[in-house]
C-alpha cells in the first residue's frame, strides 16, 4: 500500500477540512445562523443531513441521557472493533491492509480519548469562549484522521475494515454531535458487515486455516452476527427494527399459511393431482378443462338463477294465476306422472324452468324489477360472458406457449426433460417409459420422413378414399338424424301416447349412438391414411367434431321446421281464440248476473314454440348425460370387473389380451364436454334451467369420472403433450360457441315470439324490449341519442372502422411474426457458423498441437540421436557398451 | 415421530443446516423424521438400498443417477447433513432471495445449482462434460432395448449436434445451460416442502 501517497493526500485535504471544521466550530461557538455556513456544514458532514441548527436546539437533559447512551454504544463498538482486529489477525490474506489498520487503530486509540473529552466539553458547554485555537488544533487532527479514514475506505474497499473504521468514526461523530439514531448509510454499512460475517461463516469450511482458528473465527463471527443482526438499530430504532423483523416473520408465516389455504381451496385440486400422478398430464388436462367449464357454468348459472329464475319465482305472479302459468285442463290428470315429468312435461313445463312460464309484466314485485328486460339482457350477457372468458383464456394460453421455440433443441429437450419425475406409480412409469420410446421412435420417423417420399400416389389415393368414406359417413349420419327428427314430429302430431319408449326417445338415442359408433368407424378408416400419429389424432378430432356439428345442425334445422309448424298452428289458435273470447263475452253478457271468472286452465292457448325448443334441449342434455354415465358404467366399470374377476378362469389372459382394461379417452371426453356446452349455449335462452342442469351434470361427472378413472382405467399408451393441445380444445370451444349462438340469435332476431307465453309475448320481436325500456324508463334525450347511434349511417362506418382496425392489427402482428422468424433464422445460421468456426479452430489447434508435438518428438529424437551418437562415440572411445533404449 | 426426531437432532446442528441450506426449523425436523424413517439400518446414515426403497426412485430409469447424486464421491453412506444439502437444490426460490447481491456465494437452490444438479445426472464420469457415450448410456436407461443401437447412436449424435457449440463433440455445462435456457427450471426443479 502506498503509504506515502496516502499521507500526502491526507495533508493536502486536511487543510481544506480544517477550514471547514473551523467554520463549523465558529458557527457553533458564535451561534451564527448564516445559511451559507449551514450549507458548508452539510458538505463537511458528507451529506449526512445533520444541520447545525438541529444540534443547537437540543436541550441539556437530553444531551445528558444521550451522552450515556452514546458512551455505551461506543463501548460496544470498541469491543467489537477489537474483536475484529483479533479476527483480522487470523486472516493471512488481509495482513497487508491489516498492518496499516493496526497502526491506525493505535493512533485512533489516542485520539479517541481526546475527542471524547473534547466532545464532552463541547457538549456540556457550548459557548463562544471555548472556540479557541486549542480546539481548532484538535479538530484539525480529527479532520485529518477522518480524511485518513476516508482514504482508507477508498483503498481497502473491504466492508469489514470499513465497518470498524466507520463505526469508530461514527461513535466519535455521534458523541460530538449527539445523534440518536443511525443514518441510513451507516445502517447499510453495519448490515453489510453482518452480511460479510455471514458469508464468512458460510465459506469458512473452504478456508485453508487450521481447525482451531476456524472454530474460533466461527464462534466469534456467529456471536457478532447474533448480536448485531437483531440490533441494527439502537434505542428507538432497535425496538422498531425488532418489531419490524417480528412483523416480517409473522407476515411470511401468514403468507405461507394463506398459500396453503389457497391451494386447499381450489376445488378438486387433490383429486386432479392424484390422477395426474397416475395417468400423466393429458388425462389431468381433461379434468382441469372440466373444472374450468364448471367454473364458467357456475357463473352462467348465477346469472340466470339470480336475475331471472329467482325474481320470477318470488315476485312474479304465482302459479295458476294466468293461463301461461297453469297446466291446461286436458293435461292435468297426468301432469304429476313421473314419465311426464321425466320428459319435462306437465308441471315441469309450466314452471320457471322454461321460457313459457315467464309473464310479460313490465315490472314485477315491490322492487319494480324489469323482468322481460332482465331476461333479454341475461340471455345476451350469457353469450357475451362466454365469449369473453373463452377468448381471454385462449389469449393467455397463447401467451404462455408463445415464448419458446421448440425447434432448435428438439432432441436435447427430449433427452434431458422427457421423464416426468412426479410419476409415482409403476404402471404409469412403464407407460411413460414406453411413451418416451415411442416419442424417440416418432422423432426418428419424422427425421426419416422428411427425406423420403415413396409411393406418393398410393398414399394420396388412400387418403382421398378415406376422406370420401368419412364424408359418406357424415352425410349418412346427418340424413339419419334428419329422418328420425321428421319421424318424431309425425309421432308428436299423432300423439306420443300411442308409442313406446323407443319412439319417444328415438332422436336422442340415435344421436347418442351415432356419437358412440362413428368415432370408432373413423378410427378404422384413418388407419388407411398412414398419417403421422399426431396428425392422425388431429384429423380424428376434426372428424368427430364435424360429425357432432353435423348432427347438431341437422337437429337444429329439424327444430326450425318444427318451429315453423308450431307457428302455423299458433295462427290457427289465435284465430280460434278470438272466436272463443267472443263467445265467452257473449255468454257472460247473456248471463249478466254472475261474472264467472274463467279458470286459467281452461283458456285455450298457443303451442309456445320457445318452450318446445327449450324442452328439446333439456331432453337432449339429460339423455346425453345418461348415455355418458351408462357407457362409463358399462364400458369401463363392468368391463373392468369382468376382466378382473374372469381372468382367473379364462383361457387367455384377459388383462393383457383382448378386452383388457379401458383407457381414458381424453379427446372423446373433451369433445363430449365441448358439445354439451354448445347445447347449453344454444338452449339457455329458452330454458333458463339449462346452466343449472349443466352445473349438476359437471359436478356429478367430476366425481364419477374421477372415481372411474382411478378404479377402472389404465393409463394411455399414447401420452401426448397436454399443454400443446389445450388451446386446440379452446379453439374448438370457440367455434362451437360461435356456431351455437348463431341459431339462438337468429331466432331471437327474426322469429316473432309466441303471443301468449314468455316474457316477450305480445311484442313483434324479442329485442323490442330494449326499445320499450328506452322509451319508458329513460329520459327522452337518451332515447334520441340511442336512435341516432343505432342509425345504419353511424353503425356501418363504425363496423368498417373496426374491421379496418382488426385488419391493421393482424397485418402488423403478421409482420412481427415474420420479423421474428427472420431473426430466429439469422440466429440459427449465426450459431451454425460459429459452430463451424469453432470446429475449424479446434481442428486447427489440434493440428498445430500435433505438429508441435511431432516437431518436439522429432527434435527429441534428433537430440537422442545426437546424444546416442555422442554417447556412442564416447563409448566407442571409452569402451562402455551403449544403453539399450534411451 | 416428529418429537422423537427433534430430540435426536441437536439444536446447533439444526442451526447449521438452516444456515447452509436455507430450510426452516420445522422443515428440517420434518425432513429429519423422514430421514430416520428411510434409515432402515438405524445408524444415522442412508445407504443406496435405503434410497432404492422409495418407489418414485425405484421406477425412475434415472433413479440410480439421482441416488448417486446424494452420495459424495466414493462413499456409500450419506448422513443427514449431506441428505439435506442435496435436497436443498430443490427448495423453491423465494421472492426475497431473488434480489440478493450476486457477489455472495450462490445458495444451493439457485438456477445454476439446480441445473448443475441436473447436469451431474448425465455426466457419469464427473468430467464436466457429457460425452456421446454418456448420452448413450442414459438413453439406454430411458428406452430399454426397444430401439436399436444404431438409432440410439443417431439420437445421441443429433442431440450433441444441437447442443454442442465449440465443436468438441460433447456437451459442457455452459452448453447445457444454453439448451435449457427456455425451460422454467426454477419452477420445475422445485419441491414444495411442507412447513
Amino acid at each position: 500500500m502506498p503509504r506515502q501517497k496516502l499521507i500526502a493526500t491526507e495533508s493536502d485535504v486536511s487543510v481544506e477540512v480544517e477550514t471547514e471544521d473551523n467554520a463549523e466550530t465558529a458557527d457553533r461557538g458564535l451561534e451564527e445562523e448564516s445559511s451559507e455556513v449551514v450549507a458548508c456544514h452539510k458538505t463537511a458532514r458528507r451529506g449526512h443531513g445533520r444541520s447545525a441548527s438541529k444540534v443547537k436546539e437540543k436541550k441539556p437533559q437530553e444531551v445528558q441521557a444521550r451522552r450515556s447512551k452514546v458512551k455505551e454504544k461506543r463501548k460496544v463498538l470498541r469491543d467489537q472493533c477489537k474483536e475484529e482486529d483479533g479476527q483480522n489477525e487470523d486472516v493471512p490474506k488481509r495482513s497487508n491492509n491489516h498492518r496499516n489498520k493496526r497502526t491506525k487503530t493505535e493512533q485512533r486509540g489516542d485520539f479517541k480519548r481526546k475527542t471524547k473529552d473534547e466532545g464532552d466539553e463541547e457538549r456540556s458547554n457550548i459557548s463562544p469562549q471555548e472556540g479557541g485555537t486549542e480546539l481548532r488544533v484538535k479538530i484539525k487532527t480529527k479532520g485529518a484522521k477522518k480524511l485518513k479514514k476516508r482514504e482508507e475506505k477508498v483503498e481497502t474497499s473491504r466492508a469489514l475494515s470499513r465497518f470498524s473504521s466507520e463505526s469508530e468514526e461514527l461513535s466519535e461523530e455521534e458523541s460530538e454531535e449527539q445523534k440518536e439514531v443511525l443514518t441510513q448509510e451507516e445502517l447499510e454499512i453495519l448490515k453489510e458487515a453482518v452480511e460479510e460475517k455471514k458469508k464468512l461463516i458460510a465459506n469458512l469450511r473452504a478456508k485453508p486455516w487450521p481447525m482451531k482458528k476456524k472454530l474460533i473465527t466461527l464462534r466469534e463471527s456467529q456471536e457478532f452476527v447474533e448480536k448485531y443482526e437483531g440490533a441494527l438499530g439502537k434505542g428507538k430504532g432497535r425496538k422498531f427494527y425488532a418489531y419490524k423483523v417480528l412483523m416480517v416473520k409473522k407476515w411470511m408465516k401468514f403468507q405461507r399459511d394463506f398459500e396453503n389455504f389457497k391451494t386447499a381451496c381450489i376445488p378438486w385440486e387433490m383429486k386432479i393431482k392424484e390422477i395426474e400422478s397416475h395417468f400423466g398430464s393429458s388425462v389431468a388436462s381433461y379434468f382441469i378443462f372440466l373444472r374450468w367449464m364448471y367454473g364458467m357454468n357456475m357463473i352462467l348459472f348465477g346469472l340466470t338463477f339470480g336475475l331471472v329464475m329467482v325474481p320470477e319465482a318470488l315476485m312474479g305472479r304465482p302459479y295458476g294465476s294466468v293461463p301461461r302459468k297453469t297446466v291446461p285442463r286436458s293435461e292435468q290428470a297426468s301432469a304429476m306422472d313421473f314419465a311426464v315429468l321425466w320428459d319435462f312435461g306437465g308441471y315441469a313445463q309450466y314452471s320457471v324452468l322454461f321460457y313459457g312460464y315467464y309473464s310479460d309484466q313490465r315490472a314485477v314485485g315491490w322492487l319494480k324489477f324489469r323482468m322481460p328486460l332482465s331476461y333479454f339482457l341475461v340471455g345476451v350477457g350469457t353469450v357475451a360472458y362466454s365469449y369473453m372468458v373463452v377468448i381471454r383464456t385462449m389469449a393467455r394460453n397463447a401467451n404462455r406457449d408463445g415464448g419458446g421455440d421448440d425447434t432448435s433443441f428438439n432432441f436435447s429437450w427430449k433427452m434431458f426433460t422427457s421423464w416426468d419425475y412426479l410419476i409415482g406409480n409403476p404402471e404409469t412409469a412403464d407407460n411413460k417409459f414406453a411413451s418416451i420410446t415411442t416419442n424417440f421412435k416418432e422423432s426418428i420417423v419424422e427425421e426419416q420422413e422428411s427425406h423420403k417420399d415413396e409411393n406418393i400416389h398410393l398414399t394420396w389415393f388412400l387418403r382421398v378414399l378415406a376422406n370420401f368414406l368419412v364424408l359418406c359417413c357424415l352425410a349418412g349420419s346427418g340424413y339419419l338424424i334428419y329422418f328420425v327428427v321428421r319421424r318424431s314430429q309425425k309421432f308428436a302430431l299423432e300423439g306420443l301416447e300411442n308409442y313406446g319408449w323407443w319412439e319417444r326417445n328415438e332422436v336422442n338415442m340415435v344421436m347418442s349412438l351415432l356419437g358412440m359408433f362413428c368415432p370408432m368407424l373413423f378410427d378404422v378408416i384413418s388407419s388407411l391414411e398412414n398419417y403421422h400419429p399426431r396428425i392422425a389424432l388431429q384429423w380424428q378430432l376434426g372428424r368427430i367434431f364435424a360429425l357432432f356439428l353435423g348432427n347438431l345442425y341437422t337437429f337444429i334445422i329439424a327444430l326450425m321446421d318444427e318451429i315453423n309448424l308450431k307457428r302455423k298452428e299458433e295462427e290457427v289458435v289465435k284465430y280460434n281464440m278470438t272466436i272463443w273470447e267472443a263467445s265467452l263475452y257473449n255468454g257472460t253478457a247473456a248471463d249478466n248476473a254472475t261474472t264467472a271468472p274463467v279458470d286459467p286452465a281452461d283458456v285455450p292457448r298457443g303451442p309456445c314454440w320457445e318452450t318446445m325448443v327449450g324442452q328439446e334441449f333439456v331432453r337432449l342434455i339429460v339423455s346425453d348425460t345418461m348415455t355418458t354415465y351408462i357407457t362409463l358404467l358399462i364400458g369401463d366399470f363392468l368391463r373392468a370387473v369382468f376382466v378382473r374377476f374372469f381372468n382367473y378362469c379364462w383361457c387367455w389372459d384377459l388383462e393383457y389380451g383382448f378386452p383388457s382394461y379401458s383407457e381414458f379417452d381424453v379427446s372423446g371426453n373433451v369433445l363430449g364436454l365441448i358439445f354439451n356446452q354448445g347445447m347449453i349455449w344454444m338452449g339457455a335462452f329458452y330454458a333458463p334451467c339449462l346452466p343449472a342442469l349443466n352445473v349438476l351434470r359437471l359436478h356429478v361427472s367430476m366425481y364419477l369420472q374421477c372415481w372411474a378413472v382411478m378404479c377402472c382405467n389404465v393409463p394411455q399408451e399414447r401420452v401426448f403433450k397436454a399443454s400443446g393441445s389445450n388451446n386446440f380444445y379452446m379453439a374448438m370451444l370457440l367455434v362451437i360457441l360461435f356456431l351455437s349462438t348463431l341459431p339462438a340469435i337468429y331466432t331471437i332476431v327474426s322469429v316473432p315470439p309466441s303471443f301468449d307465453c314468455g316474457p316477450f309475448s305480445g311484442k313483434n320481436r324479442m329485442y323490442d324490449v330494449i326499445q320499450e325500456t328506452l322509451q319508458s324508463d329513460f329520459p327522452a334525450w337518451f332515447g334520441k341519442v340511442f336512435n341516432y347511434a343505432s342509425n345504419p349511417g353511424l353503425v356501418l362506418p363504425f363496423i368498417l372502422v373496426m374491421v379496418l382496425a382488426i385488419y391493421y392489427l393482424q397485418s402488423t402482428s403478421k409482420t412481427y411474426k415474420a420479423a421474428n422468424l427472420d431473426l430466429k433464422k439469422k440466429l440459427q445460421t449465426q450459431n451454425e457458423e460459429n459452430k463451424k468456426k469453432n470446429k475449424k479452430a479446434a481442428l486447427k489447434a489440434e493440428a498445430e498441437l500435433e505438429e508441435a508435438r511431432n516437431a518436439a518428438v522429432s527434435k527429441q529424437e534428433r537430440n537422442v540421436c545426437s546424444q546416442q551418437s555422442r554417447m556412442e562415440t564416447r563409448t566407442f572411445c571409452e569402451g562402455v557398451p551403449p544403453p539399450g533404449d534411451v | 415421530m416428529g418429537s422423537r426426531a427433534s430430540t435426536l437432532l441437536r439444536e446447533e446442528e439444526i442451526e447449521e443446516i438452516k444456515k447452509e441450506t436455507g430450510f426452516s426449523h420445522s422443515q428440517i425436523t420434518r425432513l429429519y423424521s423422514r430421514f430416520t424413517s428411510l434409515d432402515k439400518g438405524e445408524n444415522g446414515t442412508l445407504s443406496r438400498e435405503d434410497f432404492q426403497r422409495i418407489p418414485e426412485l425405484a421406477i425412475n430409469p434415472l433413479g440410480d443417477r439421482i441416488i448417486n447424486a446424494f452420495f459424495p464421491e466414493g462413499e456409500d453412506q450419506v448422513n443427514f447433513r449431506g441428505f439435506m444439502r442435496t435436497l436443498a437444490h430443490f427448495r423453491p426460490i423465494e421472492d426475497n432471495e431473488k434480489n440478493k447481491d450476486p457477489s455472495g456465494t450462490e445458495p444451493l437452490n439457485s438456477r445454476n445449482n439446480k441445473l448443475l444438479f441436473a447436469f451431474r445426472l448425465y455426466d457419469l464420469d464427473r468430467d464436466d462434460k457429457i460425452s456421446r457415450d454418456e448420452l448413450l448410456q442414459v438413453l439406454r436407461m430411458m428406452v430399454g432395448v426397444n430401439i436399436s443401437d444404431e438409432q440410439l447412436g443417431s439420437i445421441a449424435d443429433r442431440t450433441i449436434q444441437e447442443a454442442d457449440q465449440n465443436g468438441d463433440n460433447s456437451i459442457s455445462f455452459s452448453e447445457f445451460i444454453k439448451v435449457l435456457e427456455k425451460v422454467d427450471v426454477e419452477q420445475k426443479m422445485s419441491i414444495r416442502f411442507l412447513h
